[in-house]
């Protein structure tokens, strides 16, 4: 090595086979990821072919990997067996207002502890942040209890209320993560100008974190539209059924009508999908966030 | 003038501290409301009686306080196991945990390299993680049935068909796999963490002569050290609370009753409350998970300070 910097010809000639050799280095790199995403992605696309085919052709030996005939209608599916749009309508009555409400509170949360002083701040943020680790699991059975002593099994309230205190502790510690990140001199300068709290944050702060509300409203969204279990546990009436538990009885009670199952996983996927494709860039930010500043 | 100086300031620290807990009020409310005085109350459901019977509007029995009863029925009978449940649970987090952050930590090092279509790549790999966990449950059950199209592919292979999720030995691997599949969060940590790796000391090191490989174990895995530590602590968080595939497929099976190999502790404690309507069994099960979460999040903090290296921490 030593050498070679001495000398001016064998050091680009190291340069030139270190360069080769990093090139090299990445287009294995590049095959390798091309295989693994294949891999990631068959899966879903499986999904997808099956759910384009007729009944007879899914399980044909060999299997197809395009199918015959594109039956884009198969995705018109029989209420009786699943009713998309009733599904979609129920779930939505639950996302909607967790998300909207679980999102406000959370930013106004976060900027309590990202920004304000008060008595027992410390105390209060660690419990916060414990929360984050105590399995939801361990309070499911009180909370069952309080919900139906009140009368709410199979309505929707015991799915949204606890959304409406903060959305939940990891996005409260999301938001203030990323409010110190914003130099505290902007609301000052605001409050000098004579804005209150509630003002320097609205027009202050939230413009300037606007990602991670982004993120937090999308991982409220993943959160409230994946929750089987407690979908399952408070909702009874078929016609209150939401996207996941209507899924999960389709599955129990419709084994055969393959093709239909598929169209109605495949259509199960697509509002998620369409939200993330919404908020990709302000996602992968957000979620870098919360795991940098720890 | 000093004195009235310092009542100003502290007026203003007043109004400072009332305007934080009036913002705090979702926060306080739902800290206390809906988890730490459910939790209290898990552990106090444990030491009664209650069930179903107890919300009946005729005449319901008087709520009885058993002590330990319950703690030691579940543990004891045949039926309920917890220790079954336990096991099964801390072996599909320590699968899947460990599955995750190999696997997620392989791709964010392919992906931090130089190559095409990078952001195309993290989308793919992330989108799994933000489908339904039901649905992607449904979707790996046709994948895996005895004719679908994973067993043709290892048909032709010559080796037999698996029942994948049928076979006490193979289901948990094959949970684990598909919960590595669903783990896309964590790349794009990963990936976030290695641009931060400070580039000059690749570079120093390179000039000493060291390999790639020797780069990657004495540089990148030390500076990773933090973000290992969060994922590590998130992705053991969430599979411990592992419910929906025996929820949506398993049902708790393969496996007799009290023996069920996918019998995860958040869905013995679901049977027990919400089939059997046993609610003062399933607290104590509550107060056991607890625990196992507990002892798993106080080992990993205890001996993060041995491992995690922490950049401009001079002390060594």
């Amino acid at each position: 090595m030593q050498e070679n910097t001495r000398k001016g010809a064998p050091r680009v000639q190291y340069i030139k086979n270190k360069r080769r050799g990093a090139a090299a280095a990445n287009v294995i790199a590049f095959i390798v990821i091309l295989f693994l995403a294949a891999g990631a992605v068959f899966p879903l696309w499986w999904m997808l072919r099956s759910a384009l085919m007729a009944n007879t052709d899914i399980f044909l030996a060999p299997p197809p990997f395009f199918p015959k005939d594109w039956l884009w209608t198969n995705f018109i599916l029989e209420p009786r067996t699943f009713d998309f749009w009733l599904y979609l309508g129920n779930t939505l009555t639950i996302v909607v207002p967790c998300v909207v409400f679980g999102t406000i509170t959370a930013v106004f949360c976060g900027y309590a502890f990202a920004r304000l002083r008060f008595r027992g701040k410390q105390f209060l943020f660690a419990l916060c942040v414990g929360s984050m680790l105590l399995p939801t699991m361990v309070t499911l059975i009180p909370l069952y209890i309080v919900w139906s002593r009140l009368g709410l099994v199979d309505t929707y309230w015991p799915l949204i209320l606890p959304y409406l205190c903060g959305g939940g502790a990891f996005n409260i510690f999301l938001v203030r993560q990323f409010m110190l990140t914003i130099p505290k001199e902007l609301d000052e300068v605001a409050s000098i100008d004579g804005a209150g709290y509630f003002r320097t944050l609205v027009s202050i702060l939230v413009p300037n974190i606007l990602p991670a509300i982004i993120v937090v409203a999308l991982l409220i969204f993943i959160t409230t539209w994946n929750d089987l279990l407690q979908q399952t546990i408070y909702i009874n009436s078929p016609h209150k059924l939401t996207m996941a538990t209507g899924l999960t009885q389709f599955m129990g009670s419709y084994k055969n009508d393959y093709s239909g199952m598929f169209a109605a996983t495949c259509l199960s996927f697509l509002p998620g999908v369409i939200v993330y494709l919404i908020g990709q860039r302000y996602f992968v930010e957000g979620i870098v966030m919360t795991g940098m500043k720890n | 003038m000093e004195s009235n100086k310092k009542l100003r300031l502290h007026a203003v620290a007043r109004r400072e501290q009332r305007a934080a807990y009036l913002f705090l009020i979702p926060a306080l409310l739902g800290l206390s409301l809906i988890t730490y005085l459910p939790l209290l109350a898990a552990f106090g459901i444990g030491f009664t009686d209650l069930r179903v019977a107890h919300f009946m509007p005729n005449n319901p029995p008087p709520l009885q306080f058993v002590g330990f009863k319950n703690f030691i029925d579940i543990f004891t009978n045949p039926s309920i196991n917890i220790l079954n449940s336990i096991k099964v649970t801390i072996y599909f987090a320590l699968l899947a945990v460990v599955g995750s952050i190999v696997y997620s930590m392989f791709i964010a090092v392919l992906l931090n390299r130089k190559v095409p279509g990078r952001a195309f790549f993290r989308a793919i790999f992330y989108v799994p993680h933000i489908l339904p966990a039901a649905s992607v449950m449904i979707s790996w059950y046709f994948l895996l049935l005895d004719n679908g199209v994973i067993n043709y592919i290892i048909s032709q292979f010559g080796f037999e068909r698996v029942k994948f999720l049928d076979n006490i030995y193979t289901v948990m691997p094959t949970l684990a796999l598909i919960s590595v599949w669903t783990c896309g969060n964590l790349i794009v940590i990963f990936l976030a963490g290695l641009q931060n790796v400070p580039r000059v000391y690749h570079e120093a090191a390179e000039i000493d002569g060291a390999n790639s490989w020797q780069r990657f174990w004495r540089i990148t895995i030390p500076c990773m050290t933090p973000i290992i530590f969060y994922n590590l602590l998130m992705s053991l968080v969430i599979n411990l609370q592992v419910v929906v595939p025996a929820l949506a497929i398993t049902k708790g099976g393969p496996g007799g009753p009290g023996q069920g190999a996918t019998r995860f502790m958040s869905y013995s404690m679901y049977q027990i409350a919400f089939i059997n309507g046993e609610f003062g069994r399933a607290g104590a099960v509550a107060f056991v998970f607890f625990v196992v979460a507990a002892v798993f999040a106080f080992i990993l903090f205890a001996t993060s300070k041995r491992w995690i290296f922490y950049q401009g921490d001079e002390k060594k």
